[in-house]
């Protein structure tokens, strides 16, 4: 009876090995500005393809995945699209700044490959370009704007400052936050810009201290420029609260910030108490020997979400692909617990706009969920 | 008031840190004339040096502070070796080496990029995250702590090229270097010593605002242009006026951001509406090099 099993493994095993790979696109940036994030990423993402590859595969067949580095340069981005899908990719996963992947779109809408990054933020990804073969799970800047202000509405804020810093995704969520600000009725009494490379924040802090705000919200995703702001408001000795983007969901702070962060809440897609991210992290520690956080649980969601997509597809035509993905479900890593990312009604973000929670940070360590969703 | 000395102290702060940039162009612009846009990597690798010792190993800051500047200066010494020299002897233009050393850019920030995990690093404080209150001043300890060591480095290489027979030979090179290889001043050696001079400057600019900015990869960058900024204002001919044009620009960058009526985002073009000035109408910076 054993031989028996061990001759139907070994013959699945050859026939397996067998088969041609499905081919999967990765466009990361390991050198430029995004490489702090696009890097834990695509490591979760690679993570998620062995963990599929080691199960077996995707109908029957292992994933292999071509990556590329594209500097976050929306120029050299589109001519890798144009090169991943010339070698054969059925999926493209975009892994670097929001203008890269929408100006990947170009190629993959033209070239009719599906298309999806799952970490960008910016709302105009899915709205700028009609292209049905792209997707973004992404927690969109709005949701996180709308999450951070259904919390921040409870306290009854009347004027804020907003601050952010001049790198395109931080204007971007800027904006969204300014609007979001506004639309609640909340004046905002400042708004504020730091310049990537500047040594200090101490003017934008003052014109802020003037201005006398409820609260001050920050917006960038400069880690470096966060800092500078956390520096001049202890060094000021500010007591406004202070409620943050995502971008402070990113562990780094808790090194770099080491002393100022008490207190400040942020948005975030991670809950750490969720029974996938204690499935994730634990497995993801014994398979590296690293730790994980919210950064690698995106790539790792991506990946799971494609490979739910070709399985549901029952090929890796990119037509039937493309139909899969419209109508997949899935419950990952990232997100309030029971959230799933879904496209219904032909929408293609698929970040559950009651998925995000807030979290608070207690001293130096990211602390517990302070509130879920929208509602 | 209260926010403008507060101010002050803070653009000081953050114009001694472009002056030291701007000297560490100046002294090899002097005796080269080799534009060595590089500076900017260098203070970001000076910053690492600062990771590694402070943060990692825990060295007292002095020590390390000092290891630091030996480091970059044999930095700088290498650098010349490598990527200025061969092309001098071998009687390139000028733009060569320039051109090289933007090279030695992409070296040192690789270097930097793959050896450390990409996250900006914490440098700490040689006296704490505090403020010090200094009459009708105040600011942060690492304000004045900033202030107080570029001052120092500024009166010591104002002195080494105002009273050493050394200094003086490097203005000889600066002034006429066939003349001065004449009157045997070993043109290779004050190369050799410039690079490394301007490395070690370099270095501890980025140190000292590493525990400001965090230390990453891509910190270069914004020093270099900064730095290049200030010296265009401030002038190439005199070690003073490298830090006139430092404090002029981060005085006109912190008050237009403070003061200016116009939408913060917009204060970013201060700073290269006043390289432009410069440019335009007074080309060679506010201090004139002696005759």
């Amino acid at each position: 009876m054993r031989s028996l099993l061990f001759a139907t493994l070994a013959l699945f095993s050859a026939v397996v090995f067998s088969q041609p790979t499905i081919k999967i696109g990765v466009i990361t940036d390991r050198v430029g500005v995004s490489k702090p994030y696009s890097e834990p990423s695509t490591e979760g993402l690679i993570f998620g393809a062995e963990e599929i590859n080691r199960r077996g595969g995707i109908l029957g067949r292992k994933i292999e995945l071509l990556v590329e580095d594209d500097q976050s340069r929306p120029d050299i981005s589109a001519a890798l699209a144009r090169k991943l899908i010339d070698q054969g990719v059925v999926f493209i996963l975009s892994m670097s700044l929001t203008p890269a992947t929408q100006q990947q779109q170009t190629v993959t809408m033209e070239a009719k490959t599906p298309q999806m990054t799952p970490m960008n933020s910016g709302d105009t990804l899915t709205t700028q370009l009609p292209n049905p073969y792209f997707w973004q799970t992404g927690p969109l800047g709005s949701i996180q704007i709308a999450t951070l202000l259904a919390h921040a509405r409870a306290k009854n804020l009347k004027q804020v400052a907003l601050i952010t810093d001049n790198s395109d995704l931080g204007q971007l969520l800027g904006r969204f936050f300014k609007a979001g600000l506004e639309k609640s009725g909340i004046k905002v009494v400042a708004e504020e810009v730091i310049p990537r490379g500047a040594t200090t924040a101490s003017p934008q802090m003052q014109k802020i201290r003037a201005a006398n705000p409820d609260a001050m919200f920050m917006a960038g995703v400069l880690t470096a420029e966060n800092v500078l702001i956390f520096k001049a408001y202890r060094e000021f000795g500010l007591k406004f609260p202070i409620h943050s983007s995502y971008n402070l969901s990113v562990p780094v702070y808790m090194t770099v910030a080491k002393g100022l962060i008490d207190g400040v809440t942020f948005v975030d897609a991670y809950d750490p108490e969720k029974p996938q991210v204690k499935a994730f992290e634990a497995a993801y520690k014994k398979a590296t020997g690293k730790d994980s956080f919210n950064l690698h649980g995106y790539g790792y969601d991506g990946i799971m979400l494609v490979a739910e997509a070709i399985k549901a597809a029952g090929s890796t035509d990119k037509e039937k692909i493309r139909a899969a993905m419209q109508n997949v479900k899935y419950e990952g890593v990232m997100g309030a617990r029971g959230m799933k990312y879904s496209f219904p009604e032909g929408k293609r973000a698929g970040f559950d706009p009651n998925g995000m929670v807030v979290r608070v940070y207690e001293g130096d360590k990211q602390g517990r969920v302070i509130y879920t969703g929208q509602k | 008031m209260q926010d403008f000395l507060e101010l002050a102290v803070s653009a000081t702060a953050s114009g001694c840190v472009y002056g030291l940039v701007a000297l560490a162009y100046l002294l090899m612009i002097r005796p080269t004339g080799i534009i060595n846009f590089a500076v900017g990597e260098w203070a970001m690798v000076g910053a690492f040096g600062g990771v590694v010792l402070l943060t990692k190993y825990e060295w007292n800051y002095a020590l390390g502070m000092a290891t630091v500047i030996a480091f970059m200066a044999a930095v700088g010494w290498a650098t010349e070796r490598i990527a200025v020299r061969p092309l001098v002897e071998r009687g390139a233009p000028i733009l060569a080496p320039i051109l090289a050393l933007l090279g030695m850019v992409m070296v040192f920030r690789e270097s930097i990029s793959v050896s450390f995990p990409p996250d900006p690093h914490a440098v700490p404080y040689p006296f704490g995250l505090g403020r010090l209150e200094w009459g009708p001043l105040g600011g942060s300890y690492q304000s004045f702590f900033i202030v107080a060591v570029s001052l120092l480095v500024f009166a010591g290489f104002w002195l080494f090229f105002e009273k050493s027979l050394w200094g003086r030979s490097f203005e000889a090179v600066a002034l006429n270097r066939r003349a001065a290889a004449l009157m045997g001043i070993n043109l290779s050696r004050v190369t050799s010593v410039s690079f490394a001079g301007g490395a070690a400057v370099a270095g501890l600019a980025g140190l000292l605002v590493s525990p400001n900015v965090s230390a990453h990869y891509l910190m270069g960058v914004p020093l270099a242009i900064q730095g290049f900024t200030a010296l265009v204002i401030g002038g190439v001919g005199r070690v003073e006026g490298a830090l006139l044009g430092g404090l002029l620009l981060s005085f006109a960058e912190q008050l237009a951001a403070r003061y200016a009526p116009i939408a913060s985002g917009f204060t970013q073009g201060v700073p290269l509406l006043l390289l432009m000035l410069f440019l335009i109408f007074r080309p060679t910076g506010l201090l004139r090099a002696r005759a």
